[in-house]
């Protein structure tokens, strides 16, 4: 996990820094109260469900905006089998995990075929599809009541450090298989396929197959974060797990980070919860207005994330200035994204 | 029942093609999904409410001076803000109209507060009754607006040199550039248009639905529908989709349980993005 260094002191710095850090995160449900305990875990929360959008829309270039329909069945899944079925929540996580992977491949054998904006309005129609289904299906779900599962028993700073070390462990799982994607066969396949899909095919590249793996990964992921997150809040509705605006937040997470590098939506998760959580408890009433204003300014200001001006060294003020070389295509048909 | 729902669908899917007509032009010549024009169409609806509680201004009339201020608006964000980053890649731009969105619902929620606000015509209840038929004066006032404000605007596309220059922006940017079109001018008036567009459905849409800052969206997700059925960019397409969405919504709350109607509604895009995803008409936006 540490970034390429040059010489053995580096490689030993980088070494002792891990350290320090997964020490201080080993510590931190001990020495914070419950309030910062709980931040943590939902920073980590963002950093797992962005780094799972960052494998479909970062590494493969597809912008699956309706990310949510798979922590939606996630939480759903885990809620249902908790409640009704009365079954523990190793089972229900792996339920979840399942249904989430199933409805990838379906969504993706349909959807992947899509580009650009058909394929991103594509997968939003189809989370809201699934949603409404959701609602609609009351007498397994509680329909617009929602569901409330069995929560975890035991003195609520245990439940909390509980949460903080089962999101942490995810947060770390992702990382590395995101690490790993960044330098095996799948990811190279996954980046020529987002730099030019035609010319990844004509290469011999089955872009079918690395697309639906691509998406399932990302699913899995997603639908084991709502796992948790059911059995975390111990309620869920429709319209809060299935909520677009989570993956617009994560989408402005990936590019405060940096889209298709590994730690970008970590990065990107901290500085926007953290800026969230100051701006939430002191205005109220500006809150999302500030969020819009962060999204414009980032898009502007940083396209390729805060970790593009450490590895590329470029200043803010040339990346505003950055247009897109000419090039355009026909309109009225879908159309691939450039290399972003 | 079934008559009333049509000529009821008929009436207001012409707000809808008003609503339709200027998303799908942004989308034709910019490739841009304009998440925000729901967001122009409640600042519309907004100022239509103050100036008739300040004034008494009717809503009908407060159109024109509605759709100045929304296309200066407009035009200054696309100018200047938007037109950095508009060939930029879907997720960027995507991602930009979302943030535009939620911060001009805020800025309605700071000015007008949560309060939904409606307006009541002294002329609300009028109408003619034909046969069983109950035609009120205020939706026909506003079929009828919402038809003229589609014709100019087809003459606009066609018969000005604006209107020209944005359809060869569209076709050819390159090609635009070399015969001496000043593109990015061309992509503020087209965000303008579109967003004095929005403006005026605003207007329309103000004596007959109650306002409030989040009510935008629902009206996005039509305008996309009517986008797609019609075809990028086609006035023609999407008067005709605006027609057949407000028919369809109104009979299939005769046939169908309105908890569905979402369902399926989304499907039905999912389906068409799937299966014909150069709209149901088959027409490209020059034609």
């Amino acid at each position: 996990m540490i970034p390429q260094a040059g010489g053995g002191r580096w490689k030993a710095a980088g070494a002792l820094l891990l350290a320090v850090l997964a020490l201080l995160l080993a510590a931190a449900p001990f020495l914070l109260t419950g309030f910062w305990v709980r931040l943590l875990t939902y920073i980590f929360m963002f950093s797992v469900l962005s780094s799972a959008l960052n494998i479909i829309a970062g590494f493969t270039g597809y912008a699956a905006f309706g990310n949510m329909v798979f922590f939606g069945l996630g939480a759903y899944t885990t809620a249902v089998l908790m409640s009704k079925a009365r079954l523990g929540f190793v089972p229900a996580f792996l339920g979840s995990a399942l249904v989430a992977g199933i409805t990838a491949v379906l969504l993706g054998l349909l959807l992947l075929r899509l580009k650009g904006h058909y394929f991103a309005l594509g997968t939003l129609g189809a989370a809201e599809a699934v949603k409404y289904l959701i609602e609609n299906l009351t007498g397994l779900t509680g329909g617009g009541q929602g569901l409330t599962v069995p929560p975890l028993r035991g003195r609520p700073a245990t439940v909390n450090t509980f949460f903080y070390f089962l999101m942490l462990l995810l947060l770390v799982v992702i990382l590395l298989v995101v690490w790993r994607l960044s330098r095996n066969r799948l990811g190279y396949a996954l980046k020529a396929i987002r730099a030019n899909e035609e010319a990844a095919g004509v290469m011999g590249i089955d872009t079918t197959r690395y697309k639906i793996t691509a998406w399932v990964l990302s699913a899995l992921f997603t639908g084991v974060t709502g796992s948790i997150y059911a059995y975390w809040f111990t309620y869920i509705d429709a319209p809060t797990v299935f909520d677009v605006m989570w993956v617009v937040k994560m989408f402005v997470i990936i590019l405060i980070g940096g889209a298709g590098t590994v730690f970008g939506p970590v990065i990107g998760a901290f500085i926007l919860e953290t800026i969230s959580e100051l701006v939430w408890s002191r205005f109220l009433n500006l809150h999302l207005g500030i969020l819009g204003l962060i999204i414009i300014l980032v898009v502007l200001f940083m396209p390729r994330g805060i970790i593009s001006l450490v590895t590329q060294g470029k200043s803010l003020l040339s990346l505003a200035h950055r247009r897109r070389p000419p090039g355009r295509q026909p309109q009225g048909r879908p159309r691939g994204e450039d290399g972003q | 029942m079934l008559p009333q729902a049509i000529v009821n669908g008929l009436l207001f899917g012409s707000v809808y093609a008003t609503i339709g007509i200027g998303f799908s032009l942004v989308w034709g010549v910019m490739n841009i999904i304009n998440v925000a024009h729901g967001s122009f169409i409640m600042i519309g609806a907004y100022l239509s409410y103050t100036l008739f509680a300040l004034y008494g201004l009717d809503p009908f009339l407060s159109i024109p001076p509605v759709m100045a201020v929304l296309f200066l608006l407009a035009y200054a964000i696309q100018k200047y803000v938007l037109n950095r980053v508009v060939r930029g890649s879907v997720f960027i731009t995507l991602t930009f109209t979302f943030g535009l969105q939620i911060l001009i619902a805020n800025l309605c929620l700071l000015l007008w507060s949560a309060d939904s606000r409606s307006i009541k015509l002294p002329y609300s209840s009028a109408g003619w009754q034909i046969g069983g038929l109950v035609i009120p004066l205020v939706r026909l006032g506003i079929f009828g607006v919402a038809l003229l404000l589609t014709g100019l605007f087809y003459l606009f596309m066609r018969r000005t040199r604006t209107g020209v220059a944005i359809n060869a922006t569209a076709l050819n940017f390159e090609g635009a550039k070399t015969v001496g079109i000043d593109v990015y001018n061309i992509y503020a008036i087209t965000f303008g248009v579109s967003a004095a567009l929005a403006g005026a459905a605003g207007c329309l849409i103000s004596p007959i639905m109650s306002i409030n800052p989040f009510g935008g969206g629902p009206l996005v997700a039509k305008a996309f529908v009517i986008a797609i059925l019609g075809g990028l960019g086609s006035t023609v397409g999407a008067l005709v989709g605006g027609l057949a969405l407000g028919l369809v919504e109104t009979v299939g709350t005769v046939f169908i349980s309105s908890s569905f109607q979402e369902l399926l509604g989304f499907t039905v895009l999912v389906l068409v993005l799937v299966f014909r995803p150069q709209g149901l008409m088959g027409k490209r936006f020059y034609e």
